[in-house]
This record gives structure tokens, C-alpha cells and sequence, in this order.
């Protein structure tokens, strides 16, 4: 009997040892260049150097509109992220913003390792003119810098925070 | 009509007439006393048809509107007129122009706008130039110069009631027919100088106007089916008196006290042989010890390469961040410079007359190159811009072996004394209160493979994700 116990805690062990090995194989460290925060990202979504910038991180997924970019705005005159989210929320509205602009989902409370924000989700017409939706989190870090973390692409699961989002938030560090 | 204001009226030509008699209609223009908002009424009952002739008002995307009024925000804070409130318009066309009505309304085409692109210096030179004219009241002048007006105005302005809506209308009308004909040529020319001031006071490269109106030039070249700032005078004129200007942001020579500091605070890297070494790390360039061109070992491909064989190479210098090398080129008679990317190809060639050219430096931003020549008659430094085919003469005529170009200036030496000569400040755009961009996955031009037996042929590039 204790040899059967032995054997499946063996074996579970290594389940739990390839689950891991398999997980940590899944994804990758970002940092960013300027030292402001550090995340981890799905393997399968690439980092764009000729998109990026040192004030916007550009990752490309599978799918041909997967979009994933972290944006550093540096300082704004909003007193809170909320005023940040409102007044930006209005510009994309507003005439030469985007085009056909529809807010899915009102904003929310977030929180990205300690720092509160908000976050929200809305579709627009691209140029060519594909729907996209984005999922964008809206932070004020200290200094009155404005930050903000955004996910899209062609289809409705960007809304739900997927699995790629949940990850880049659970293990996000700010070096500040 | 009342009584009373007829007879005002009456007074009011009197007195326009005998004046006329006496000083023609030549009186000075810019002292006019016109108030600000006669102005701005006349001006405003423009905008109307203005935005109805030109397709109304263009709303540009969110993080371009920003920068523009970014770029106009900073001009209008160094304008001198307060009593005017300047409000920027960009009209929905296609043609090429910029222009201000009196009142404070600057209007700028979609056409212009894009054609711009995000070059802060050029935009500032167009909207500073709009501003100028707001400034020195030229719309305002020219409309009155065209009723008959301005003496009246002057002297027995106070005799006549401008709240006539009559009057307004006519002169309205008459700013509307004057917009497409321009302002006049004078005004015209010290709008661009005036316009150039408050662009370098605003923290914006002074070469914007010239390296515009380069770009202005090109395009008509090209015969482009638009209109080029067609109520402008002629652009080579402009161009050379806006040139001219340029050695007048500099200041004069001091001399420095401490000429080593400089050289530590370089690091040494503009000295020779510092300054030849490629700051990327990719190539070691070396003169060949017979012969033509510029021997070149690429330590990434390990080959070695020579450039621009065929020409005699007296002197080099990579630009600071690398991405540009300045070599003087002995053409026999005199010396070029020729400014090569980072795989060998001449992108600009610089003539300095005749002169023989003894030492390049580079500005710190990789944008400017100070030549120094030799001849004792004529400057001693002259800065050409990457931007634009300028020859700018600074450090007040004194002969000069070589320079140190750092953030506030260039330093040179001359007979064994340090100078310094101060450059304008230059600031780039920060937008105040940003937003977060919204960004959509890039397209890339890519070919096309098709393999066809033993061949592999490349198809024109289409458009494809990356």
C-alpha cells in the first residue's frame, strides 16, 4: 500500500514537475528598457521591435489582428487614473477619434500589483475597416505619469481578460 | 439715417479726403490704431465662408491634433499682440496653403498638414509665418489699403461708427477676395522673417522654413496638380532671404577659459581620431595608404569593403549616433562634403563654393555639420543642415583648425584660443496632457516566393501580415 502511495506521489510530482517545466516553457520575462515594470508574457506573442518605441512595447499573437502594447505617456495633467480614462474615453469618442467608437464595457476597478486603475473595453473600425476590439487598463503611477496596458483584435474575447491578459497583470512588477 | 450720423460721416470723409490731398494713401500701415475688435469682427465674418469654400473643417486624428496644437500653442505664447485671441483651423482640402485672417484666425489645409508629416520645425515655420501676419496686422492693412480706407481709419476713426454692418459686410468681402490673392509681397517676406523669429523663440530649429519651402519646391517641380501656396510670392526669393537669416541665431564668438573642460566633457569623441570611429561598432574605416575611396572593414559581415573609390578622401566623421558618415571629398579644384548612410550611398553632397575644406564636425542631435574652411577671406566655419542645402557662416570670420560641437553650441579654436559660439535652442515637441495611442498591427511590402523547377522566383510585394 505505502509503495502504491510512493509510486503516485511519484508520479504526481512529476506531473506537477512537467506542468511547471511546461508553464515556465509557455512564457517569457518582459522588461521594460526603461526600467519602469516587468511582466510575463505568452510565448507565442511576439515582441515587435520595429513597431515598439521606448514609450510603447509592441507584442503581435497568433492571430493576424493579436495585438498586446504597454504604453508609457509620462506626465498628465489628470488628477486621477479615472480622469485619465474619461477624458481619453472622450477623445476616441469624438469626431477624429475612432471611427464608429462603441464602449462594451463601462469601467471597472483594476488593480496591476498594487497600482488602482480602470479598465475598459470597446470596438472601432479600423482602416480598412475590420472591427477591432480592445480591452485597455488605464493607470496613474506616481509623478502624475499616465500609463496604460491595452489587448486587441478582431473578435469579442478580448473583453473576458483572457488568459494572455491574466498573466501579463498577475505577474506584473513595477520598478518604480 | 439720423442727423448725427450723417453728419459724423460726412466729417469722417472730410477728413479722409483732405488727407488724402496731402499724403496719399501711403500712410504707415502698421501703426494703425484699428481696434482689436473691429478686427476680430471682420475676421470672423470671414470664417464662414472660408470654411464653406474649402470643405469645411478637417478634425485631425487624436495624437496628431495633439501635436499640432502642441506646435501652435508654443508659438502663440511667444506672440507679442495680446489683444488677439489665435485659434488654429485646419480646412478639409487637399490644396497646399496656410493662411490668417485678421482677428486671430490661422487656417492651415489638410493638404499642407499631411504633406508636413510630424517635422515640428516646418509646421512651426507655416503657422509662424500665419501668425506674423496676425502680428504686424497685414490682412487687416491690406483690406483697408483696398477700400481707400486706412488714412480714414487713422484720424477719424473716431468719426465714424465701425458697428456698421454695412461696413463690415464690405469689408469682409473684401478679405475674402483679397485671401486668394495674398497679403502682398512685402508683407509676405517680413511675415517669413517675423515667422522665423517666433519659430527659433518657440523652440523650434530654425532651418524649418528654408527646409519647406525646399520641400514646396520639390513638389512643384513634380507638377503636382495643386495649388502651392499660391497667394505667396516666389519661393526661391523667400528662400534665399529666409537662408540669409539663419548666421543671425547665432551668437557672436566669445572666448572660452577653459578648453580642456570642453574636451572632457566630450569625451574626446569629436577629436581625431575618436570621431572616426564608427559609434556602432560595425566598421572600422580607415584611409587607404594609396589610392582612392575609404577602406572599410565590416566586423559583423567580415568583409572588407571600400567606399566611394575613385574619389580622393582627405577626411571623415561619423554623425554621433552613427548613422551618417561626412567625408571631404578632394575634387581637384576644390573640396566637398558628402554625407553617406550606413551602406556607403551618397545622400547629400555639400559644396562650399570653392573653398578647400580642412575639418567636419557633427552637431550632438547628428542633424548639423559644421565644414571649416581655409581660405582666410572668407568665413572660417560654415554649417550646412541635413534638412536642407544651406551654408550658414558663424564665428564671426575667425579661421578656425577644428571644433567641438556640444548641446549649448560650438566651440572652436582659432590661432590657439577657444571660442564659443552660442546655437539656438532647440526643444522637441512634448505633447502636455497625452493620451494612451491606439494602435493597429502593422502591414508589411513583402514578396512573393514562387519556386518554379529549379528556380525560385520573387513576385511583386503585396501587402501581407507580419
Amino acid at each position: 500500500m505505502l509503495g502504491k502511495l510512493r509510486a503516485a506521489g511519484a508520479a504526481l510530482l512529476v506531473v506537477v514537475l512537467f506542468a511547471l517545466a511546461a508553464g515556465t516553457a509557455q512564457a517569457f520575462i518582459f522588461s521594460d528598457p526603461a526600467n519602469l515594470y516587468s511582466t510575463s508574457i505568452a510565448d507565442s506573442w511576439v515582441y515587435q521591435a520595429y513597431h515598439s518605441t521606448p514609450e510603447i512595447a509592441v507584442f503581435y499573437g497568433e492571430g493576424d489582428y493579436d495585438l498586446l502594447y504597454f504604453e508609457t505617456l509620462g506626465r498628465v495633467l489628470d488628477n486621477s487614473a479615472e480622469d485619465l480614462a474619461k477624458r481619453s474615453l472622450e477623445l476616441y469618442s469624438a469626431a477624429g477619434g475612432l471611427r464608429d467608437f462603441q464602449l462594451e464595457m463601462p469601467l471597472i476597478q483594476v488593480e496591476v500589483a498594487d497600482q488602482k486603475g480602470l479598465a475598459c473595453a470597446y470596438t472601432y473600425q479600423d482602416e480598412r475597416g475590420n472591427k477591432l476590439w480592445e480591452y485597455r487598463v488605464f493607470l496613474l503611477l506616481p509623478e502624475g505619469r499616465g500609463f496604460s496596458i491595452a489587448l486587441s483584435s478582431d473578435g469579442p474575447w478580448v473583453k473576458n481578460r483572457p488568459p494572455v491578459l491574466e498573466e501579463v497583470l498577475a505577474k506584473w512588477q513595477w520598478m518604480l | 439715417m439720423a442727423v448725427d450720423a450723417v453728419n459724423r460721416l460726412r466729417m469722417g470723409l472730410w477728413v479722409c479726403v483732405l488727407l488724402v490731398m496731402f499724403f496719399g494713401l501711403a500712410a504707415p500701415l502698421q501703426a494703425s490704431p484699428i481696434g482689436a475688435r473691429f478686427e476680430s469682427t471682420l475676421g470672423g465674418g470671414a470664417v464662414p465662408e472660408i470654411l464653406k469654400q474649402y470643405g469645411g473643417e478637417h478634425v485631425l486624428p487624436i495624437s496628431q491634433r495633439l501635436w499640432t496644437e502642441e506646435v501652435f500653442r508654443r508659438l502663440v505664447e511667444v506672440a507679442e499682440r495680446e489683444d488677439v485671441e489665435y485659434t488654429l483651423t485646419v480646412l478639409n482640402s487637399s490644396e497646399l496653403n496656410a493662411f490668417a485672417v485678421p482677428g486671430g484666425y490661422i487656417f492651415i489645409t489638410r493638404g499642407l498638414v499631411n504633406a508636413i508629416g510630424r517635422d515640428e520645425a516646418r509646421l512651426a515655420a507655416v503657422l509662424g509665418h500665419e501668425i506674423a501676419h496676425i502680428e504686424k496686422k497685414h490682412g487687416l492693412n491690406a483690406v483697408l489699403r483696398q477700400m481707400g480706407l486706412t488714412v480714414l481709419l487713422e484720424v477719424g476713426a473716431m468719426a465714424l461708427d465701425f458697428a456698421s454692418a454695412d461696413l463690415i459686410r464690405l469689408a469682409s468681402t473684401t478679405l475674402l477676395q483679397l485671401i486668394t490673392l495674398g497679403w502682398g509681397r512685402e508683407a509676405e517676406y517680413e511675415a517669413d522673417l517675423i515667422g522665423q523669429d517666433l519659430a527659433v523663440r518657440a523652440g523650434f530649429d530654425s532651418i524649418g522654413a528654408v527646409s519647406l519651402l525646399d520641400g514646396l519646391m520639390n513638389l512643384d517641380s513634380e507638377d503636382l496638380p495643386m495649388k502651392l501656396f499660391r497667394t505667396h510670392p516666389d519661393t526661391k526669393d523667400r528662400r534665399v532671404r529666409l537662408e540669409a537669416n539663419l548666421a543671425s541665431y547665432w551668437s557672436e564668438p566669445a572666448a572660452v577659459e577653459e578648453p580642456h573642460m570642453l574636451e572632457r566633457l566630450n569625451g574626446g569623441r569629436n577629436l581625431a581620431p575618436a570621431r572616426r570611429n564608427d559609434p556602432r561598432r560595425r566598421y572600422q574605416v580607415m584611409l587607404p595608404e594609396e589610392g582612392t575611396g575609404l577602406l572599410l572593414i565590416d566586423e559583423q559581415a567580415g568583409q572588407t569593403l571600400i567606399w566611394l573609390d575613385g574619389s580622393l578622401i582627405k577626411d571623415f566623421a561619423w554623425s554621433p549616433q552613427g548613422q551618417h558618415l561626412a567625408v571631404i571629398v578632394d575634387t581637384g579644384s576644390h573640396d566637398q562634403v558628402w554625407v553617406c548612410d550606413r551602406w556607403g550611398y551618397v545622400k547629400k553632397q555639400v559644396v562650399a563654393g570653392t573653398q578647400r575644406i580642412t575639418y567636419v564636425s557633427w552637431s550632438p542631435e547628428g542633424q548639423q555639420l559644421a565644414l571649416h574652411v581655409a581660405e582666410p577671406d572668407s568665413h572660417g566655419i560654415l554649417l550646412t543642415h541635413l534638412a536642407a542645402d544651406v551654408l550658414v557662416p558663424v564665428g564671426g570670420g575667425l579661421g578656425s583648425e577644428y571644433s567641438i560641437w556640444l548641446d549649448n553650441g560650438l566651440f572652436f579654436i582659432s590661432k590657439e584660443s577657444w571660442y564659443h559660439t552660442a546655437a539656438p535652442e532647440v526643444r522637441p515637441v512634448t505633447i502636455s496632457n497625452p493620451v494612451p495611442q491606439v494602435l493597429q498591427r502593422q502591414r508589411i511590402l513583402s514578396p512573393t516566393v514562387v519556386k518554379e523547377e529549379n528556380t525560385i522566383r520573387l513576385t511583386r510585394p503585396s501587402l501581407t501580415m507580419p
